[in-house]
């Protein structure tokens, strides 16, 4: 613990310790004042307070003047309380499947972390293929990128920093000056960022919108229809990505030989596999298979709490090790998103704010693919992704059913770029591991990060033009 | 008994008077006064706690052999007590014993061992050691108190301070609890040692609690000082002039360092409310105007420059000097005020102090009334002014203190 006096003239202490209860005080205000207004032609009282309520939490999330998961909390008590939904419908939305299957992933991808196995498989693969600089930057960047398809890229990210670390460290590079070293911290940002845009499991924002679009609508996404409609995606910014990081740091130094022994010793400390990380493997295995072939049929969240039920049979792991790998603070989080997300659209209030606040000039579905994109790629690098998704969403169904787009559409155009945040360690925790290190500067990450940012939108935007179109997807 | 001017008509002459000089006072009054003859007189607390007028505490010594010497006599008259030198008189009021020192811990130590109630304050060392003992560096003027030489003094726990300040405070008698310790050789200067008393203080009651420390090597320890609850610090340079300082503190020049202790207190009146950062300078080690530059070092600082009286005392190692006179000395009172005055700091904090002259009384020495600081001082005296301060004083360490759990 860190403990400061703070010197300034006490008035001043005073004046900005006035402005929390100012703010809160302002958004009571803006709620009582939205909410008494009279109600607008084609909106009925419940969407008033809908959007009352909305209004609110987009303040709070995009602030953060409070946790989004207290934000989150408030939100379902009050859509009960305003009566915009009824308490039964209010609370049961709580327990969606999104929610069960986030926590499930919480738990999978712990027991890969706790058993050790992600880790072995790294070392290994880095071992194998980073014999030289460009080998080693490769495998950082596309590793991360293909274990963020399968574990949380928060996680993959904290879980290859001690390694890219000490590989740094190995290799003598220069904190803020090699760079070779700020390319190795970036690519490990980068490949967790464009890898957790691939699957259901990179980041649980996508199941966030995925479970806001079904308790809104109706409409499911499964497992592997989402990702076939992203990987091409995916795919192209993983090469662009490398390309860049090849590019934007000319690479200054000459051979790798050090790192070979970092590697080494890290092998020599596991040992050899153990029945843990083969059982969880495998298990983790016929997982992902049922997620892929039978998610529709029996349910993504299903399978994942039955894996997760299977590993404690099988004693594979012990609650207590499992427990600090649970975010409950982003559980309630998106208890809360989609409770407030379904509130809006079963009120009207969604479709009655696409209504007033687009208008009728966005009326090409691609045109509003891109704003929406557009605007959530911007916005995700300021605050969290998935308080993104909870603002940006039930506006976007309410467009959707005004343009007649395919609502689905809209949720990939909000949940895939949500998680595309690439300028600032405040965009995303991997970003803020990788400036951590001290290797590279939050200026560093910038210039890259806005080009890369950029590129992003446009290829997620060709992608929606040219692609989803070939897979039967009418826009 | 030789016949000299006496100063029966102004309280801060008569404060310094009857500090230097003591108070005659015959068996029978001093039983009705409630005081008996006491016993180790080189004890700081074997003194009369007088209140003279304007409300001006003095401890005077009375029991010591030199007081058969001073003018001024002690008498009853009516039921009231009078200062007299033989021809005038002036009505006082004697501070009755605190009931509590009669009183024991539940671990059975005597609250008179822990606790000494000085005007206003009771004054609590929970380490009875100072660590230049053992190094044969200790402050040359040093009376001794704290010299446990080779070994651990007494460490009071927490329990029995707390009994004590619990027992002080119940007779009002604890507005402000200050806290001192000794050196040793820690880096944290001692806050260390003293928190668990000062956070158990501040838990349990509502009064505002001064630390007298040597200075610590960082000032980030000056900071934990304020965050844990102290609302006042003393780290007491006593002598101003860099040589003298260094034969009569050998133990603080070679282990502090002049230096760390004008930065520390230069930093600590950054970090503590105007008027609650104090330094001794004692009268009498160097020479006036030595004390005089000090004065306006210090204030310049923001500290609050407080001037005991050099008194020799039996185990002082300073053959060689004298208590000053009171004709010395009262003019440096009166400069104190101007300095302080003048530099806008706080003096309501420094009052009641029974065994030294306080900013506030240097007023007597010129010719300043002192009306509205007067006022400020004595509504802080009231119930409604401890308590306001006592507030003001939280409020503004939550205010100013921080707490992030990075490290
Ligand atoms: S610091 Fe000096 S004055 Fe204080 S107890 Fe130690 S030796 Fe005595």
């Amino acid at each position: 613990m860190k403990l400061e006096i703070d010197r300034r003239p006490l008035w001043v202490i005073l004046l900005i310790r006035s402005f929390r209860p100012a703010f809160f005080l302002a958004i009571g205000l803006l709620f009582f004042y939205l909410i008494n207004l009279p109600t607008p032609d084609g909106l009925t009282i419940q969407g008033q307070r809908a959007i009352a309520l909305f209004a609110v939490c987009l303040i709070l999330w995009v602030t953060e003047a409070l946790p989004l998961a207290i934000t989150s909390l408030m939100a379902i008590v009050l859509v009960a309380l305003l009566d915009v939904l009824d308490k039964r419908t209010t609370y049961a939305l709580f327990g969606n499947e999104a929610v069960f299957f986030i926590l499930g992933a919480f738990i999978l991808s712990g027991a890969v972390m706790h058993s050790g196995l992600s880790n072995r498989i790294a070392l290994a693969i880095m071992s194998r293929f980073g014999g030289t600089p460009r080998g080693l930057l490769a495998s950082i960047f596309f590793l991360a990128a293909a274990l963020s398809f399968f574990m949380s890229e928060h996680a993959v990210a904290a879980m290859l920093f001690p390694i890219v670390l000490e590989i740094a460290r190995g290799l003598n590079l220069k904190p803020g000056k090699s760079n070779y070293a700020k390319s190795l911290f970036l690519a490990l940002a980068w490949g967790c960022i464009i890898g957790g845009v691939a699957t259901f499991l990179g980041g649980a924002r996508v199941p966030l919108a995925v479970g806001m679009l079904k308790e809104a609508t109706g409409i499911t996404i499964g497992f592997f229809e989402y990702t076939s409609m992203v990987f091409p995606t995916v795919m192209i910014l993983l090469f662009i990505g490398y390309f860049g990081l090849t590019r934007f740091f000319r690479q200054d130094i000459p051979d790798i030989h050090l790192a070979k022994a970092v590697f080494e010793g890290k092998l020599k400390e596991l040992g050899k596999i153990g029945y843990v990380e083969y059982a969880v493997g495998i298990l983790m295995g016929i997982t992902i298979f049922f997620w892929i072939f039978l998610g529709k049929t029996i349910g993504i969240a299903g399978i994942a709490i039955i894996s997760v039920v299977a590993l404690f049979i099988l004693k594979l792991v012990r609650w207590k090790d499992i427990e600090e790998y649970v975010n409950w603070g982003v559980i309630l989080m998106y208890g809360g998103a989609i409770t407030l997300g379904a509130s809006m659209e079963k009120s009207g209030a969604a479709a009655w704010m696409a209504n007033a606040v687009i208008g009728d000039w966005a009326n090409n579905p691609l045109l509003v693919i891109a704003i929406l994109s557009l605007l959530t790629i911007l916005l995700t690098e300021g605050m969290s992704n998935a308080a993104v998704i909870a603002v940006l969403l039930p506006v976007g169904i309410g467009m959707a059913g005004k343009f007649h787009i395919d609502t689905k559409t809209i949720a990939y155009a909000i949940a895939v770029p949500a998680g595309l945040a690439f300028c600032f360690p405040m965009s995303t925790p991997a970003n803020a591991i990788a400036v951590s290190s001290g290797y590279i500067t939050t200026r560093d990450m910038a210039k890259a990060g806005i080009a890369m940012m950029v590129l992003a939108w446009l290829v997620f935007n060709l992608t929606a033009r040219f692609y989803w179109p070939m897979i039967g997807i009418r826009l | 008994m030789k016949k000299t001017n006496t100063y029966l008509h102004n309280p801060g002459y008569l404060k310094i008077e009857l500090m230097l000089k003591g108070v005659r006072v015959d068996g029978k009054v001093l039983k009705k006064a409630g005081f008996d003859k006491c016993r180790d007189v080189a004890n700081i607390a074997c003194g009369l706690d007088i209140i003279l007028p304007h409300n001006t505490w003095v401890t005077a010594p009375y029991a010591q052999d030199f007081v058969n010497d001073s003018p001024y006599e002690l008498i009853e008259k009516d039921g009231g007590f009078f200062i007299t030198d033989g021809n005038k008189s002036v009505k006082v009021s004697i501070a009755p014993i605190p009931e509590f020192y009669r009183l024991k811990t539940t671990s059975g130590v005597q609250l008179s061992k822990i606790g000494l109630v000085h005007g206003g304050y009771v004054a609590i060392t929970p380490a009875t050691q100072c660590d230049f003992f053992n190094k044969d560096i200790e402050c040359r003027y040093c009376a001794g108190n704290l010299d446990i030489n080779k070994g651990k003094g007494t460490v009071y726990t927490v329990e029995d301070v707390l009994e004590t300040v619990e027992a002080a405070y119940k007779e009002g008698k604890a507005e402000v609890v200050y806290l001192s310790i000794g050196f040793s050789e820690t880096a944290d200067g001692g806050v260390e040692f003293l928190k668990p008393y000062i956070r158990a203080i501040k838990k349990h009651f509502n009064t505002l609690v001064a630390v007298e420390a040597l200075p610590p090597k960082e000032n980030k320890w000056i900071d934990e000082t304020y965050a844990i609850g102290a609302d006042s610090v003393l780290y007491n340079l006593e002598i101003f002039d860099p040589k003298l300082f260094e034969e009569i503190c050998p133990g603080r020049a070679a282990l502090i360092g002049r230096k760390r202790y004008l930065d520390a207190l230069k930093y600590a009146a950054t970090v503590f409310p105007s008027g609650t950062v104090a330094s001794h300078l004692i009268v009498g080690l160097e020479p006036i105007e030595s004390t005089v530059e000090g004065i306006d070092f210090l204030a310049g600082m923001g500290v609050v420059p407080i001037l005991p009286v050099y008194r020799p005392s039996p185990r002082a190692k300073l053959p060689h000097y004298k208590t000053p006179s009171t004709e010395v000395v009262a003019p440096v009172y009166g400069y104190l005020y101007r300095a302080v005055t003048a530099n806008k700091i706080n003096i309501s904090w420094v009052r009641d102090i029974s065994v030294v002259t306080t900013p506030l009384e240097g007023r007597f020495f010129i010719d300043d009334n002192a009306r509205v600081k007067t006022f400020v001082q004595n509504f802080y005296k009231s119930r409604l002014g401890l308590k306001a301060a006592w507030s003001l004083a939280t409020l503004r360490r939550k205010l100013r203190v921080k707490v992030s759990s990075r490290e």
